[in-house]
Parts: structure tokens; sequence; C-alpha cells
């Protein structure tokens, strides 16, 4: 479950945004010079890009959240919901995993189990069970037939043809006990809740001029999952069913209607927890003599600030999403108060957005506790990780893996003084080995050496002055303020989050043929002053979304 | 037979003293012939079991002494690292030396970071999938089925008698590397298809005990619901590109599972009672209660093997890369960063405390009587092994390997071999050997191999 949390330096490339995708065998280590042309050229942009063709289709099964979410929608709240198992996210997201996986045994006899569970509650509950169905079934089909037209439209996000309908119908005619009705309408609901109609999402288009064009169904499908993490409701079906969702202004209108659901948070929420690893919060262990003051409560806190930064931004503002790297307002409770220094306001409760001191060191995601603690090690920060995290996280530049036989102990030298951490990863980095590499992550990471790795600011190590400088584009920062600023106009940043959404809501790498795409909406990204909500907008009426190849057989 | 006066529901009691509330007649007994002897599917069953903890154990070199290897042949002398075994020797033969043939790949990234070629050479026999792990069309590392499917598929294992569940895997502690894929799991039915493991000792009860009696009507309208679902899922196969079509039939054969399962109509042990630790076994890192746990899920795996739910079976006791903060035994933070701390000294004393735990689920099984009167270990070989020797610097060789059990009657026990530089793959085609499975030969891409240990058959 934890796990990203120390390993920002030694993961496999999977932490990454993995820009190995175009061209796996491209995947060496660089010299410096390399990574500097590279990085420049991304900045610059000047690479013509070959016009766009759609990427392939995919069929992923429910993430747990979705299947949790969807169950939910079809029959309100107070279910016991169990994963079937447990989601996985290579790439980052679970909606990448959940294309490649296959499900195994076990997550199938979870599905049966969940759907017999969920069902026996609302059935066995009379008013609960008459406000699904909304007729009372007897000796006929008619109630059967009319209650599984509706619910499987629901289930599946779409209507079912008439074959599935008699199908489901029969299945309740045969299961119905002598004497309960209603068992026989269970039973075809736990029946449409194992199908794959339900359990996987069928986005398979039609064809569309030697392309796959997503149906208008379809669409209300990829719009619930991608902005929602859920099923469509009922008008996003409507728009379905009477095929505006078709057009590129159908889907607009609906996007801006979803943007406007308190659900999009969730949604939008949901893309940032995996997009910045937040989930390894869940599990952040600290030596315990260190960090006394580290707890359970603390690292949730942590989270959850992350969290209201980013809404505040996209939702609340909807302002510049870069303003995420410079705000100089933040999210405290009395816990996140005391470790910041900062003044929790009397009277309070819960969360409060505060201004930081304008002589505070701290401003921005970069600067928040939650981000300090996952980019660093049990027992000591790590530049390295930090400014691995900087190049591949934001600014999607992959840092290759280090060797197996890695040492992460920098030791202090036999001895004479004690060294700072800069001055040891300066012994390391002499190392040709480890050289190349280090030149990436380091000079970024160093300038968040006065946060500990906690979070907290620091300004001794080893008896000695912090020095909190780095470089990044050959230029000279001092502390993490400098170095988000700097990142804030970075291109590649901007750019980099497109790239991440667009993954997020695809379920799968982008491909080759998606570069235009993936351009233009940075550029309208940037033409829409960087808010997010328009990017959104953006992304869900781009051809890359609403087209894909025709499957390979 | 001595033991055949013997109530096997006293056996169950005093075996498993305190977690039964009862316990029926197993179907083994039913189906032993009237000698107590043969079985209805033929002999007594053999299992196979994996326990499998994860980066090596303390290293030897680079100036440090070998306190793994055991000395003496037959009847070995446990080292310091492998000290808790010592009640357990004459059941468990240690193989020394071994390492993995399969070739590397000249690709960068071939092999990934090398965690996943120990763990697929260890569990396939097989490199890792040569186009490096993380990759647009695959997101797990192993080419083939791990050895523990092989097994629970080959028609002469249990395919005369299919079991209730062709395995069951479960992982002990929680803290592993990554949240995906190939670090949670060690059990793969082939490419991109997992058998995840049951992480909780309630799940794993759910599992084997929570189940509806067979052949009610409850059992029947399940089936047939599967009915509809499966004509569903046919339905849509054609029209899924080919990889797709590969996971959507994946899924069909598992409600085929499921539903062969609903309709048989063998009886089935009564449940044990349900374990209940106050606060559970899953605390923050460092705070696992990972012995206890495992125990428990050993005890549970025991029962069910007993009433034959289930013929194979492997845990996880920390995952490839382990991440699991033993602290116990003074560690700090997670053992695979303590390793490339260059902490040996945690990286031993983690090992010892693995033995100790592996000899804790050889208790178990050694106390557990089986049909036919031997013990369950008797009748079982289980594979212990690691995905390196040293972690510390990701090596291979010196592989950590011990085949526990004597297959019921086809494995010496005791036995220490040692053949430097050997081929890791001759131990899986000694298991398969042991276990009576016709294979000439095993290994892949470099690691192929025609001879078992036969200093460790009998």
């Amino acid at each position: 479950m934890r796990t990203v949390r120390l390993l920002a330096a030694l993961v496999p490339a999977a932490l990454a945004c993995e820009g190995v995708i175009r061209d796996p065998s491209a995947r060496v280590t660089p010299t410096r010079t390399d990574a500097r042309v590279a990085s420049d050229a991304v900045a610059d942009s000047t690479t013509p890009v070959a016009p766009f063709e759609p990427g392939p289709l995919t069929f992923p099964r429910l993430t747990n959240s979705q299947y949790r979410n969807a169950l939910t929608d079809l029959f309100g709240l107070g279910l016991t919901i169990e994963p079937a198992e447990a989601d996985t996210n290579p790439f980052l997201f679970t909606n990448i995993g959940a294309s490649l996986a296959t499900v195994s045994q076990r997550g199938v006899e979870g599905w049966e189990r969940t759907a017999r569970a969920v069902t026996q509650t609302v059935f066995s509950d009379p008013p609960r069970r008459m406000t699904l169905v909304g007729c009372t079934p007897d000796a006929t089909d008619t109630c059967a037939r009319s209650y599984l037209q509706r619910f499987l439209r629901r289930a599946w996000r779409r209507p079912a043809d008439a074959p599935e309908v008699d199908r489901y119908v029969a299945l309740a005619r045969a299961t119905t006990a002598p004497g309960d009705p209603w068992s026989g309408l269970r039973y075809a609901t736990v029946g449409a809740l194992q199908s794959p109609n339900f359990v996987y999402r069928v986005e398979l288009g039609e064809e569309n001029g030697g392309r796959r064009k997503y149906t208008a169904h379809e669409m209300a499908s990829r719009l619930g999952f991608a902005l929602w993490d859920s099923i469509p409701d009922e008008e996003l079906l409507t728009a379905a069913d009477n095929g505006s969702l078709s057009t590129e202004e159908g889907v607009r209108a609906q996007a801006e209607r979803m943007l406007r659901s308190p659900r999009a948070r969730a949604g939008v929420r949901a893309f940032f927890v995996q997009y910045l690893g937040l989930s390894a919060l869940d599990h952040l262990s600290r030596d315990a003599a260190q960090f006394p003051q580290m707890t359970v409560t603390l690292a949730e806190s942590m989270r959850k600030e992350v969290e209201l930064l980013v809404e505040d931004v996209v939702f609340t503002q909807d302002v510049d999403f870069r303003r995420l790297f410079s705000q100089r307002q933040s999210f405290i409770n009395p816990e996140l108060g005391q470790l910041y220094g900062v003044p929790y306001p009397a009277g309070a409760s819960g969360f409060v957005r505060v201004d930081l001191p304008e002589s505070s060191q701290r401003g921005g995601l970069l600067t928040t506790a939650g981000i300090l603690a996952i980019t660093s090690h049990q027992n000591s920060t790590s530049p390295t990780a930090r400014g691995r995290f900087v190049s591949e996280r934001l600014r999607c530049e992959p840092v290759p893996d280090p060797p197996g036989n890695v040492q992460f102990d920098l030791g202090q030298p036999d001895g004479g003084a004690r060294l700072t951490l800069r001055e040891r990863l300066e012994r390391h980095r002499a190392n040709p080995a480890c050289t190349a590499c280090h030149l990436i992550t380091d000079p970024l990471g160093l300038g968040f050496e006065n946060f500990d790795a906690i979070g907290a600011l620091r300004t001794m190590e080893e008896g000695m002055s912090v020095d909190a400088s780095g470089e990044i584009n050959g230029v000279m920062f001092v502390g993490a303020r400098a170095l988000s600023e700097r990142l804030a106009t970075d291109p590649r940043v901007a750019r980099c989050v497109v790239k991440q959404l667009y993954r997020f809501t695809q379920g799968r790498l982008d491909v080759a043929g998606e570069t235009a795409t993936l351009e233009q909406l940075t550029r309208r990204f940037e033409d829409n002053g960087f808010r997010f909500k328009r990017l959104i907008v953006e992304l869900f009426a781009s051809e890359g979304f609403r087209f894909a190849a025709p499957p390979s057989s | 037979m001595a033991t055949k006066s013997l109530s096997r529901r006293t056996i169950l009691r005093g075996t498993i003293a305190g977690t039964l509330a009862s316990v029926a007649l197993p179907p083994l007994e039913a189906m032993l012939d009237s000698h107590g002897e043969a079985y209805a599917c033929g002999t007594v069953p053999k299992r196979f079991g994996v326990f499998f903890w994860g980066n090596g154990y303390g290293w030897l070199g680079r100036g440090r002494p070998d306190t793994w290897t055991p000395s003496g042949s037959t009847m070995w002398t446990p080292s310091e690292q492998l000290a808790p075994l010592a009640p357990h020797v004459a059941n468990v033969s240690v193989l020394s030396g071994l390492e993995p043939k399969t070739a590397i790949p000249a690709t960068p990234g071939g092999q990934g970071d090398g965690h996943m070629r120990g763990v697929a050479n260890a569990l396939s026999a097989d490199r890792p999938r040569p186009e490096g792990f993380y990759h647009p069309d695959h997101i797990f590392a192993l080419s083939r089925p791990t050895l523990d499917q092989v097994i629970a598929r080959h028609p002469m294992f249990a395919g005369m008698c299919p079991t209730r569940f062709r395995s069951i895997e479960v992982s002990v502690s929680n803290n592993r590397f990554h949240d995906y894929g190939t670090w949670t799991c060690i059990s793969y039915n082939g490419q991109e298809s997992q058998n995840l493991p049951i992480r909780s000792v309630d799940q794993l009860f759910e599992q084997l005990f929570g189940v509806p009696v067979m052949g009610s009507r409850e059992n029947a309208d399940r089936a047939t619901v599967l009915d509809a679902v499966a004509a569903d899922a046919r339905a849509l196969r054609a029209r899924l590109g080919a990889s797709d079509r590969v996971r959507l039939e994946a899924h069909l054969e598992h409600i085929g599972e499921i539903q062969r399962n609903l309709r048989a109509s063998a009886p089935m042990c009564m449940a044990p009672s349900r374990p209940s630790r106050p606060g559970g076994y899953d605390g923050s890192p460092g705070n696992e209660l990972l012995v206890e746990k495992l125990e428990e899920m050993a005890r549970l795996l025991a029962i069910a093997m007993q009433c034959d739910l289930t013929r194979v079976f492997s845990i996880m006791f920390t995952g490839p890369g382990s991440q699991t903060v033993f602290r116990a035994v003074g560690a700090p933070s997670g053992l695979h960063q303590l390793c490339h701390e260059n902490r040996w000294d945690i990286a031993k004393a983690a090992t010892i405390f693995t033995m100790r735990a592996l000899a804790r689920v050889l208790d178990v099984f050694a106390n557990t009587m089986d049909v036919g009167g031997r013990s369950l270990l008797h009748n079982m070989v289980m594979l212990a092994t690691s995905e390196f020797s040293a972690g510390d610097q990701h090596e291979v060789n010196e592989f950590p390997v011990m085949l526990c059990g004597r297959g019921g009657g086809t494995l010496r026990g005791g036995v220490h071999y040692r053949q430097p530089a050997g081929n890791l793959a001759r131990t899986h085609l000694t298991v398969l050997r042991s276990l009576g499975l016709p294979f000439d030969s095993y290994g892949f891409n470099g690691a192929e191999t025609n001879q078992p240990v036969a200093e460790v058959l009998a």
C-alpha cells in the first residue's frame, strides 16, 4: 500500500510520467548534455507534429471507486460494497491498470458476492425495492420487463437490446421462488451487475470513415467515468438517447453541466491524488525517534491540505492552474498549523484557509508537508527523490532508475567533520556511474533542503546552516519558493499535466498519433489562461476523446 | 494402521485447538476405502505450496561471513540464519549455490531492475518479459504461469478430482514495494493474469468457509444467473480486439469455475469458528503482527487442505522488494531501503525472523494430521524462496531454496545439496517430479534442464 514515499529515488520507472512509450528502445541513461538538449527541445516545441491518428480502444473493468460509485448511484447510500480485487496503478493511474489487467478468479468471485449482498439489502427492504422496481411483480412478465428495461439501461449505460431484455426476463422467471415474486427480480439484478456490460466499460465505437467513433451512449459513459468516476446520470443518458452527445457541441454542453456538479470535485480530486501519488500518505512511516510529532492524523491532514489546495485553485477560484505552485494561501488545521508554525485562528474548527506570512519560505504545492513527506526517506530528506518528482511528475521528463546495487547509504566519512546531505551527495556524484542521473535530480531537489522529511522548516543540519540553493535550467535559485515560481512558468509543467489528465481520462498511455491532440490541448489550455476546468472541457471535446482506432484482430 | 482407530474429529479438535467449533467428516475420509489408504481419486493427495519472502537474505561476501548456507549434506546443520528451522531439518531439504540461467536480453531495461528477474526465475523458471516490465502493452512482469499454477492446472495433479479451489493465495505483510501488479502478487496463470492474494485473515476465512451449503436452491439460482452473465460475455467477445478477448475469455473461465463449484454435489467441511483477534493483525508499518497473522492463515489453509478444499497454496510472507518494517528486530525502516543502506545486520536479523515465521508454518502443517495417518507436512511439497540472495546488490547467485515436506514420501528430507553456479530451474523440475508429474525437463530461455536434484528425491 504505502510505497512511493521513499522510493521516488529507486522506484522502477512507472512512477515516472514514462516518456518511453513512443520508443521504448530509446530509454538509455542520458548524459548531462543529452538531458539538456532533450528538455530544451520540449520547451521550444519546434518539432513538426504528425497529423492526428486516434489511439486504441480500451476495455477497462470498473476501478473499485467506479464500481462503488456506480452501485451507490443505482441503489442509494448505506450499502456495504467490498472491492472485488485491488486496483493496480501502472503509469500512475488505476484507470490504466483497469484497461490492462485481467480480472482474477478472486475478483470475479468478489463481483458475484457483492452483487448478491447489495441486492439482498435492497430487495429485503419493501419500500426500497418498490422505489427501485416501480411495480409489483406478478405471474406475468410485465413488471419484470419494464423494470429490467429501465435498470439495464442505467446499469449498462445504454438501452439493452431485445434479446438481452428477453434473457434477463427469462432469468427472473427461472429464479423466482414459489411464493416470493421478488426473488426472480433480485436474481436478474444480480446477473445484470455481474454482466460484462456492467463491470467493464464497453466503449467500442462504430465505424466512421476508417476509424471508430464512440456512440452517443458510449460518450455518456466516458464522460461519467472521466469526470464523476461513476456511471452517467439520467440527463447524460437522455443526451445520449437524443443523439446530442454525438456532436462536439453536445459534449461541451454536458461537460459544462457536469463541471457545475459537486461530483466533479471528487473526479478532479481523484485525478490529482493519483497524479501526485498522495495515497502514499495513507501509509506514511517515519522514524519515530526522529519525528515524534508524526502521527496518522498528521499524514491525513497533509493529504487533505493538498486536496483542498487543488480544489481551491481549480473550482473555488477557477484561476490559472499554475497558481498551485505559487499561491500564498493554504489550508491548515491545528496540527498542520503547528507543523508550519502558522497560528491557527481562534474559534475556528477543521481546515481553514490562511495567508502564509510573506516571510515564510512556504507557498504552493511543492512546499506542502504532503509533497515534501512523500518525496523523503523514512529518516532523512531525499533531494534525489524530490528532484525526481519535479522532473518526472511535473515536467514529464523521466529519470532512469538507479542500478540494482544502488547504495543509499551516503554515510558520514570516517573521522573528521560530519557532512551535510548536500556534501555527501556531492561525493556520491563523483562516482561516474551515478553522475548522469543525479545531475538531473539533485540540483532541483537540493532547493528543498530547508524542509525536513515531514515537511517542517529547518535551518540547521549537522550543526551547519542549511543551504537550500539549487539550479534549474542552468539558473541558480535559493529555496523551494523560487523553484516553484520558475516551475509555474515552465511550459513543460502545463504540457505535462495535460498529458497526464489525458492518460487518466483515456485509461491508457497516449500514442504517437495523439501528439497533435496533446499539442492542441496545451495551446488551448494556455489560451484559456491555464484554467483547469477549461482544459477538461477541451479534452472531452477533442477528437482524441471522441474517436479511436479500430481494434486489432 | 494405528491412526485408523483415531476419530478424525478428535484429531482435528486436538490439532487446531481453540479455532474450531466443529468439523464435519471431511470428504477425504468418506472417499477412503476400507483400508483407509486408497483414495477414490487415486492415492492420498499431494499438496504443493510456496512460501515466498522478499529481498533475499543477510548476504555473504563483501566482507560478510556466510551465515546462510547450512553445513553437512545429510541431516544438515543449520547456519545462523537457518537456525529457527532446526526442529524441522528432517522435513526440509536445502539447495544452495543455484542461480538463474535465463538469458538477459540486450534491450535496455530488458530485465527491469532485477527484482523481477529474481521473482520470475524463482517462481516460473523463466525470465521476465523481455521488453522490460513497464511497457504500454503489459503491466505484469512474468511471461508464463508460476510453478503453483503449472501444478494446480496439470491434469495429472488434481484433474480427476478437482478441488473446490484450484489454489489459494495469501499474503501476510501489507508493506508492499508498490501497489500495482508485479509487486502485489507471486502467482500467475500466464501473461497478464494474476492470482492476487487474499490479504486478511477474515477474507481468507470467508473465502474458504463462508460459503453456503452445497446443493441448495440458492446455489442453483446463482449458477443460473451466471448462465445469463456468460451469454452476455459470449455476445461481447467477437467485438473485442485480440488482447481484450483474451481477458474476457479468462473472465468466462472464472465464471465457469464458480458455476462448477455451485453445482458440485460434494459435501464440504463445516467451518471452523471465525478467527477473531481484537484489533486484527494489520497494523501500520512496523506494527504488523506478521507471525501471528501468518500462523492463523496457515491454520486455515491446513484445515482447507485437510478437507480437500484445495491442494495448492502460496504464501507471500513479504512482497518482492520487501518494504516490511521489521521493528521486532530493530529495523528503523523498510527492509528494501535498509539493504540498500548496506544494513547487513538488519537483513540478517530480518531473515532469522522470517525463518522463525516459516518454522511456525511448518509446525502447523506438521501438527495437522492428514488422511492416511501422516501429517499434512509429510504429504506436501512447499518451495520456500525469495527473489535474491543479496538484496543490497540485487544478486541472484547463491539463491535461497528450501523444499519443505516429504511429498508423500517422494522427498528424502534433511538433505543439503550444494552445486555452486548450478541451474536454479533444477528446483522446479525436482518439485514437479516429487509430485509425480511427468516432466522430462523444465526451465526456459536458457534455464532448460533435464536434471532434477536426485539427491533430495527418495
